[in-house]
C-alpha cells in the first residue's frame, strides 16, 4: 500500500471521528464545548492533510505541474475545499451546524479517493485546454453540488425538528446560534446550486467541444450515452433548484430533496464516466502515488 | 482582611432607584477616588450595571469602614439620600460576600438567569478599579477567581441556554425558520394581553411590517398604540386592520400570532389551503396562543406551515425549567467550590503573615527582657565573662520564645479544615495587639461560622439591612443583559 493511500485512510478515519462527534453535538452539548472543538480540529486536520496531499501529488509525484493527473487528484482537490468551506460556514453567524452534516460527505469523498488510489487508478489524458477546463469545472461543480446536498440534508433535519415541535436550538452564551435557520439553509442550497450550475454548464459545453473535435470513448451515439443523459438530468435539476424561490412549487423540502437527488445522479454520472470502457487514456495503471 | 459587599440590585430596589444609584464613566472614577482618599489602604471595586450597583472592599479586620460607613459613602457618591438607600441595600461579608460575587459573575443573580453580559461588566469594573490603584492582593484574587469560576460554570453547565417564557420561546421558533426579518411581515390576529406580550418579543426582531387584526378595529388600534409607545424609532411600522382582511393578511404574512377569544377556529384548513398558492411557497410560522385554539391543527400539516400552539410553547418552557434546576445545582456547586478554594488561599497567605508578625513580636519582647536581665547581671557580676553570659541569655531567650510559640504556631500552620482558624487568628491578633503589626492580608473569618464574639458592628449584617435576597425572577425574562 502506497503512502497516498495510507494518508488517505488516516484522513478518512479522522473525518469519520469528526462525523461521530458532530452527531454527539446534535444531542445538545453546550456551545463551545470540548466535543465541538475536537470536531473542528479534526475537520482542520482533514482539510490541511488532503490539501497538502493534493499539492504533494501535483508537484512531486507527477513531476510536472498538472494538478488533475487522475481521478484521485480531482477528489483530493474537492476534499480540502469542502473542509475549508465547512470551516468558514460553521461560524455562528453563518450556517452553524453545517459541519455535522458535511462530515459524512467528507468521509465519502476521502473513501472514494482511497478506492481511486488503491484499486481504480486511471490517469487522465489531458492533451487540450478543453479537457483541462472540462475536468476542473466538473470537479469544482461537484464540490458545490456536494455542499448543496449537505445543505439539503440539513434542511430536512431542521424541518423535521420543527415539525416534531422539538425545543428550538437556543442562542449560546456567546451569542451565536447552534443551528442555522431554514431560510439560511435554503439560501445556501440555492447559492451553491447556482454556482455549481454555472460550473457544470461550463463542463457540459467543454464536453461537447471535446466530442465534436475528436473521436471519443463515447462513440457516435454519445448524445444518448448514460453519462451524457445523466449529466443533462443533473444540469436540469440544479437549474430548477437555483430558481426555487421563483417557482412556488419547489421551495423548502422539495428543493432539499432535489439537491440530494441531483448529487446522487452526479455521483452516478461520475461513476459511469470513470468506469466506461476506454474512458481513460491507454496509459496503464501505475499505482496511486509515491 | 475582611471582604465586605454593600449594594443593591434588581432584587432589592426598583428601577427608579437603581437608575439613580448607577455609576458610570467619570462618576465611577470619581467614586473610586473618593473611597481611596477617604480610606487609604482599603481595596475597593464598584460593580455598577443597570441592574445592580455593588461596592466590594477588602480591609484589615476591626478597621473602618463598616457597613454603615459604606452605605453613607455610596449615598454620598451617588447623591441618593441615605434614608432612601439603606432599606434597598444588602450587606455581605467574607464567605458570603465572595459567594455573592461569584454568583453574580456566573449569572445566577441576574434577571435573566445565566445571561453572559454581566461577566464582561464585572471584568470592566475590576479593570477600572485596578487602573485607579484601588485593587490589592485580596480583591485581585477574589475577582480573578470569580471570573474564572463564572467562565467555567457557563462552559460546563450551559446555564445561559434555553428560554423561560412563552414569548421568548415563540421568538426562538421563529428564528429557527427565518434568518432575516427586514423583509418579513408579522400579523397578529386578536388584541388580547397574551398577544401583546408575544408581539413585544417579536418587535425586537425588527420585522418589515406588523399588522394587528381584530374584530373590533378600535381595540386593534389601542394595541397598536401601546406597542408603538413601547418601541423605538427603528421599530417596524405597526398598523390595525379588520378581521375581514384576514385572507389578504394570511397571504402577506410570514409570522402569524393568533390570540382571539373566539370559541371556534378562526383559521381553518379549508380557508387557508386555497391561499397557499398565492403565498408562492413562502414558509409561514403560526403561533396559536389562544385557548380555545384559533387554528385548526390540520393547518400545521400543510406544506411549509409551522404551527405551534400554547401547549407546544409551554412544553418548551417546562423543559427549560427542568434543565435549569440541574444546571443551577451544578453551577452552585462550582461556585461553592470556587469560594472555598479562594478563601483558603487568602486565609493561608493571611496566616503566614500572622505567624511572621507573632514571631517578630515575641522575639522583640524576648530581646527587651534579655537586655534588661543582662544589665542586672552586669551590675551583680562586674567581673563576669560578659560574652559568655550574653550568649547564654541569648540562647535562653530564643529557646523560650520558640518553645512558647511552637504549639500555637504548629496549630495555626496545620491547615486543618475543621480548625477554627479564623477564631485563632482573630484571638491572637487581639491578645497580642497585632492588629496593626501585620499590614498584609489577614485571616478571613467566616462571618456565619465564626464562634468569636463580633468585635465591631461591621462583623454582622446591619440590623436595618433589607431582608435576604429573593430568588431570581424568571417569569418574564428577556434577552436583556444584567445592564
Amino acid at each position: 500500500m502506497d503512502l497516498t493511500t495510507l494518508i488517505l485512510i488516516a484522513l478518512t478515519i479522522a473525518a469519520g471521528v469528526a462525523s461521530v462527534l458532530g452527531l454527539k453535538r446534535l444531542k445538545g452539548e453546550p456551545a463551545g464545548g470540548s466535543v465541538g472543538r475536537w470536531q473542528r480540529g479534526l475537520i482542520w486536520l482533514c482539510t490541511l492533510g488532503a490539501g497538502a496531499l493534493f499539492v504533494y501529488r501535483a508537484v512531486w509525484v507527477h513531476d510536472v505541474w498538472q494538478p488533475l493527473h487522475a481521478h484521485i487528484d480531482g477528489l483530493l482537490l474537492i476534499a480540502p475545499l469542502l473542509g475549508a468551506t465547512v470551516l468558514y460556514l460553521q461560524h455562528p453567524s453563518r450556517i452553524p451546524g453545517v459541519g455535522v452534516f458535511a462530515g459524512p460527505m467528507l468521509v465519502l469523498i476521502l473513501a472514494w479517493a482511497i478506492c481511486a488510489s488503491a484499486w481504480t487508478l486511471k490517469l487522465f489524458d489531458i492533451d487540450s485546454v478543453w479537457k483541462a477546463i472540462h475536468l476542473a469545472s466538473v470537479y469544482l461543480g461537484t464540490l458545490l453540488f456536494a455542499m448543496a446536498a449537505v445543505a439539503g440534508v440539513m434542511f430536512l433535519y431542521a424541518q423535521r425538528r420543527l415539525r416534531s415541535k422539538a425545543a428550538p436550538v437556543t442562542p449560546s452564551p456567546e451569542g451565536g446560534r447552534r443551528f442555522a435557520s431554514l431560510e439560511s439553509i435554503e439560501t445556501l442550497i440555492i447559492r451553491t446550486s447556482a454556482l455549481g450550475f454555472g460550473l457544470l454548464s461550463l463542463g457540459l459545453v467543454t464536453g461537447l467541444v471535446i466530442v465534436s473535435q475528436e473521436q471519443t470513448r463515447l462513440g457516435p451515439g454519445w448524445w444518448y450515452s448514460p453519462k451524457v443523459v445523466l449529466a443533462a438530468a443533473v444540469w436540469l435539476i440544479f437549474a430548477l433548484v437555483m430558481n426555487v424561490r421563483h417557482t412556488a412549487s419547489f421551495r423548502g423540502s422539495r428543493a432539499a430533496w432535489l439537491s440530494i437527488t441531483g448529487m446522487a445522479l452526479l455521483l452516478a454520472t461520475m461513476a459511469i464516466a470513470i468506469n466506461l470502457p476506454d474512458l481513460a487514456t491507454p496509459t496503464p495503471p501505475t499505482g496511486g502515488g509515491p | 482582611m475582611r471582604v465586605v459587599m454593600v449594594g443593591l440590585s434588581h432584587q432589592t430596589a426598583p428601577v427608579e432607584l437603581r437608575e439613580r444609584v448607577a455609576l458610570a464613566g467619570d462618576a465611577l472614577s470619581a467614586a473610586l477616588d473618593t473611597i481611596g482618599d477617604r480610606y487609604p489602604g482599603v481595596e475597593h471595586v464598584i460593580v455598577s450595571t443597570c441592574n445592580r450597583t455593588e461596592l466590594y472592599i477588602a480591609r484589615p479586620a476591626h478597621e473602618p469602614p463598616d457597613g454603615d460607613a459604606l452605605r453613607a459613602l455610596l449615598a454620598e457618591v451617588t447623591g441618593v439620600p441615605i434614608d432612601e438607600l439603606t432599606p434597598a441595600t444588602i450587606q455581605r461579608e467574607n464567605e458570603q460576600a465572595l459567594s455573592h460575587l461569584f454568583r453574580v459573575a456566573s449569572g445566577l443573580e441576574s434577571m435573566v438567569l445565566g445571561e453572559p453580559q454581566i461577566l464582561g461588566q464585572l471584568k470592566r469594573s475590576y479593570e477600572e478599579a485596578d487602573a485607579r490603584g484601588a485593587v490589592g492582593s485580596v480583591l485581585h484574587k477574589v475577582f480573578q477567581d470569580g471570573i474564572a469560576v463564572a467562565k467555567r460554570a457557563r462552559h460546563d453547565t450551559g446555564i445561559g441556554e434555553g428560554r423561560v417564557s412563552v414569548g421568548s420561546v415563540a421568538v426562538d421558533y421563529v428564528r429557527q425558520v427565518f434568518d432575516h426579518f427586514d423583509n418579513k411581515t408579522v400579523v397578529c390576529v386578536g388584541a388580547g394581553e397574551m398577544a401583546k406580550l408575544t408581539l413585544r418579543h417579536l418587535t425586537k426582531l425588527a420585522p418589515q411590517r406588523l399588522w394587528v387584526a381584530n374584530r373590533s378595529v378600535e381595540r386593534a388600534r389601542e394595541l397598536v398604540e401601546q406597542l408603538a409607545s413601547k418601541t423605538d424609532a427603528d421599530s417596524p411600522p405597526i398598523g390595525a386592520r379588520s378581521l375581514d382582511d384576514l385572507d389578504t393578511l394570511l397571504i402577506e404574512a410570514d409570522i402569524v400570532v393568533t390570540s382571539t377569544g373566539a370559541t371556534d377556529p378562526v383559521i381553518t384548513r379549508s380557508r387557508f389551503k386555497p391561499l397557499l398558492r398565492r403565498r408562492r411557497g413562502r414558509p409561514l410560522v403560526i403561533l396559536d396562543i389562544a385557548v380555545p385554539r384559533d387554528v385548526e391543527p390540520t393547518v400545521g400539516s400543510l406544506h411549509d406551515v409551522y404551527l405551534y400552539n400554547i401547549d407546544d410553547l409551554q412544553q418548551v418552557v417546562r423543559q427549560t425549567h427542568d434543565q435549569r434546576s440541574d444546571q443551577i445545582a451544578a453551577c452552585e456547586s462550582l461556585v461553592r467550590e470556587g469560594v472555598r478554594s479562594c478563601l483558603a488561599q487568602i486565609q493561608h497567605r493571611d496566616i503566614g503573615q500572622l505567624i511572621k508578625a507573632l514571631r517578630r513580636h515575641m522575639h522583640d519582647m524576648g530581646d527587651a527582657e534579655r537586655q534588661r536581665t543582662m544589665r542586672k547581671l552586669e551590675n551583680a557580676f562586674p567581673n563576669g565573662d560578659r560574652a559568655t553570659i550574653e550568649a547564654a541569655l541569648d540562647e535562653l531567650t530564643h529557646r523560650m520564645v520558640n518553645k512558647f510559640l511552637h504549639m500555637p504556631l504548629k496549630r495555626l500552620d496545620q491547615r486543618d479544615p475543621d480548625a477554627p482558624m479564623a477564631f485563632y487568628a482573630s484571638a491572637l491578633r487581639r491578645l497580642f495587639g497585632l492588629e496593626h503589626d501585620d499590614d498584609a492580608p489577614s485571616a478571613s473569618p467566616d462571618a456565619s461560622r465564626d464562634p468569636a464574639p463580633k468585635p465591631d458592628a461591621s462583623a454582622t449584617d446591619s440590623a436595618d439591612a433589607p431582608p435576604e435576597r429573593v430568588e431570581p425572577e424568571h417569569a418574564n425574562q428577556t434577552t436583556r443583559g444584567d445592564g
